[in-house]
């Protein structure tokens, strides 16, 4: 019995160090909170690791600069309920109680929601956030004065330059590239990875009218059928007849390892892939006409009826639009910079001189969804 | 008389905080999503989720892609451990002791790592297509092949253990009294070592059936888009097509799967213990 009372002592010894421990953290923390007269303000965000990685850059350069400002920065991982945030600064205003959310980043649905429940989120212009005269025109029109297009991505196509020939340049291209290249072409499940919805979405809005992107009425579900017919027609030239591999990395894998020659794919993922040589350097992108879907990613600040925390993350905003950090968007995210690109160098710009043909923006809400499910349904099961 | 109710109150204090922890954990959201799986749009009961699960040609083609894959994974993985613990139990060679010593190794590996492993080893332009020349290789990603293989070795090792344990309770005298009686090796399979083990069997196949009817990650992953299993398409109805009643629905009935083969495990544990109070 001897060894155990060694680890019964052992065992003491470590319950009583570790409570000792977080007491101690504990005091720390308040007496930090207690002393000093610093703005606290949070951000919540959500999406890859890439989004993580930036803003746990950003925030320590801009608490430097700002140094009566602590910003709390809460990172929610995609797919783990990301809508919950929305949901809390909804739940909050109703209620008439804070928050705790003061800036959010979030998407052009977000926007529309809050829009249409009210004073949810405060309205902004250059009157508040001067650096928003520098963004671009075209990202400001879905923000409503309500959120600061900060940056951008879209799907370009990306193929394999030894392999690929007659490079397509449009829709219409594209769909007889893949009918003559029988197996070499692959988009990833839609209900997976924003690529292959795109390539879905594109392709069947691709057959309906102009401005079709924009409906949000359900009646417009009964012109998808030509869409559909296309996508059907083409599943058995896709990778082994109809394989949608699962999430955006799906088909960048196979198309790394030369399983196909050419994928729908986020401008961003490539680009670091390419750059950190996970990607063949072989691999090209480009946008085709009409483009494929994408668009901006906005912050909103959040209306909690305190004018202290308001105007701390205004200078947030404002600061997330200088050329310091829209270099870092380019540089470490490879997004899309939100500012308008003659305010940046011309060896940026360059770097995205293969996509910069645009995007289209999506704008149907919940249709989104509903093309994902009759997807699975007609062509997935096909 | 006091000191059984003491000892009463003993045993219940000593149960009761793992059935709390149950109570919240497990009978609470179960109970919520039953719940849920019968609310309309309006809070109203109705059946509308389990019609749409029972009538829809999607839901319907997963319900029996699961039951097949199911159903055939156990029974390969049964037969394959089945031989592989007869032979590490009555074989003394050295390849039988090398065998005992790694047959546990894929209980270790994570699950997502042996995946991507298993992708990199049989896809199209993978090791083994490098070896036989990749037109001699059949589809095994993106195909139920794959998702058979993959099943088969995540499932073998614990069923291995269980099915050895249970072997090696039968004593050696039973055995060799049988043999010295005369009987055949079959002889011997068939009236002892089979009677005496079915039992455990019974009980791998209750762990077998819940953990695969429920997976996720390798039928994600390796699986085709459609007919998908249970797990996939409850996953697809929950995040993306945010049908959260439908997928409670699936939820429930797939609960429902496993309490049928939870409750025939209980049955012959009944059983048996009945007749050894006997």
């Amino acid at each position: 019995m001897k060894w155990f009372n060694g680890v019964k002592q052992i065992v003491t010894g470590v319950i009583i160090g570790l409570s000792a421990l977080s007491l101690v953290a504990c005091s720390s923390g308040n007496d930090e909170g207690d002393t000093s007269d610093k703005t606290e303000i949070s951000l919540y965000s959500s999406g890859s690791k890439n989004v993580e990685e930036f803003w746990e850059e950003v925030i320590p350069m801009f608490e430097e600069e700002h140094d009566h400002i602590e910003v709390e920065f809460v990172f929610v991982p995609s797919g783990t309920g990301g809508q919950s945030t929305m949901d809390r600064i909804l739940a909050a205003n109703e209620s008439g109680n804070d928050s705790g959310v003061d800036i959010y980043e979030g998407s052009l649905e977000d926007i529309l929601r809050g829009k249409e429940d009210g004073d949810i989120f405060y309205p902004l212009t250059s009157n508040n956030i001067e650096n928003l005269s520098n963004v671009q025109e075209s990202n400001l029109a879905g923000a409503n004065d309500l959120a600061v297009p900060y940056r951008a991505s879209s799907v370009v196509l990306a193929y394999n330059e030894e392999t690929v020939t007659d490079i397509p340049d449009t829709a219409e291209e594209l769909y007889q590239w893949i009918k003559d290249h029988p197996g070499r072409f692959a988009y990833n499940d839609p209900s997976t990875g924003g690529a292959g919805s795109s390539f879905v979405l594109s392709t069947v809005y691709n057959q309906l009218e102009e401005g079709a992107m924009d409906i949000q009425d359900e009646s417009i579900m009964e012109e998808w059928g030509k869409g559909f017919d296309l996508l059907n027609e083409l599943a058995p030239n896709m990778y082994q007849e109809g394989v949608y591999p699962k999430k955006n990395q799906g088909t960048l894998d196979l198309l790394a390892n030369g399983e196909v020659d050419m994928i729908p794919a986020w401008s961003d993922m490539a680009l670091e892939q390419i750059n950190k040589g996970l990607l063949p350097e072989s691999i090209k992108l480009k946008q085709i006409q009409p483009a494929f879907t994408g668009g901006p990613s906005y912050l909103m600040l959040a209306n909690n009826d305190d004018e202290a925390r308001k105007e701390a993350a205004e200078e947030l905003l404002n600061y997330v639009l200088t050329t310091d950090v829209q270099e870092i968007v380019i540089d470490q995210m490879y997004g899309y910079p939100g500012i308008k690109w003659d305010l940046l160098s011309e060896e940026d710009q360059e770097k995205f001189a293969d996509v910069m043909d645009g995007y289209r923006i999506f704008n149907g809400g919940e249709l989104g969804g509903k093309l994902t499910e009759q997807w699975q349904k007609e062509v997935a099961a096909q | 008389m006091r000191k059984q109710w003491k000892s009463a109150l003993l045993g219940l204090g000593l149960v009761m905080p793992s059935f709390l922890i149950l109570l919240v954990l497990v009978m609470y959201p179960v109970w919520s999503s039953i719940k849920t799986s019968f609310t309309g749009a309006d809070d109203q009961f109705t059946f509308e989720h389990y019609q749409y699960i029972f009538t829809e040609p999607l839901i319907l083609n997963n319900i029996r892609h699961t039951l097949i894959v199911t159903v055939l994974s156990c029974l390969l993985v049964l037969i394959i451990a089945y031989s592989i613990a007869i032979y590490l139990r009555f074989s003394q060679s050295t390849v039988a002791r090398w065998i005992n010593k790694t047959y546990l190794i894929p209980m270790f590996i994570p699950g997502v790592i042996a995946v991507y492993g298993f992708i990199n080893f049989y896809r199209d332009n993978g090791w083994v297509a490098r070896i036989i020349g990749e037109e001699y290789m059949p589809a095994i990603i993106y195909n139920v092949k794959g998702l058979l293989m993959i099943n088969i070795w995540f499932n073998i090792p614990f069923t291995t253990m269980l099915l050895i344990s249970a072997l090696q309770s039968i004593p050696n005298s039973i055995i060799e009294g049988a043999k010295d009686a005369g009987a055949n090796q079959w002889r011997l399979f068939w009236h002892f070592i089979l009677p005496l083990s079915y039992r455990t069997m019974l009980v791998a196949l209750t762990f077998l059936f819940m953990g695969i009817v429920g997976s996720f990650t390798a039928p994600f992953l390796i699986d085709r888009n459609a007919p998908q299993m249970l797990g996939v398409s409850m996953q697809q109805h929950f995040s993306v097509f945010n049908e959260i009643e439908q997928s409670s629905s699936l939820a429930v009935f797939m609960f429902l799967l496993c309490s049928i083969v939870g409750c025939f495990y209980i049955y012959s544990n009944i059983k048996e213990s009945k007749k050894e109070l006997k």
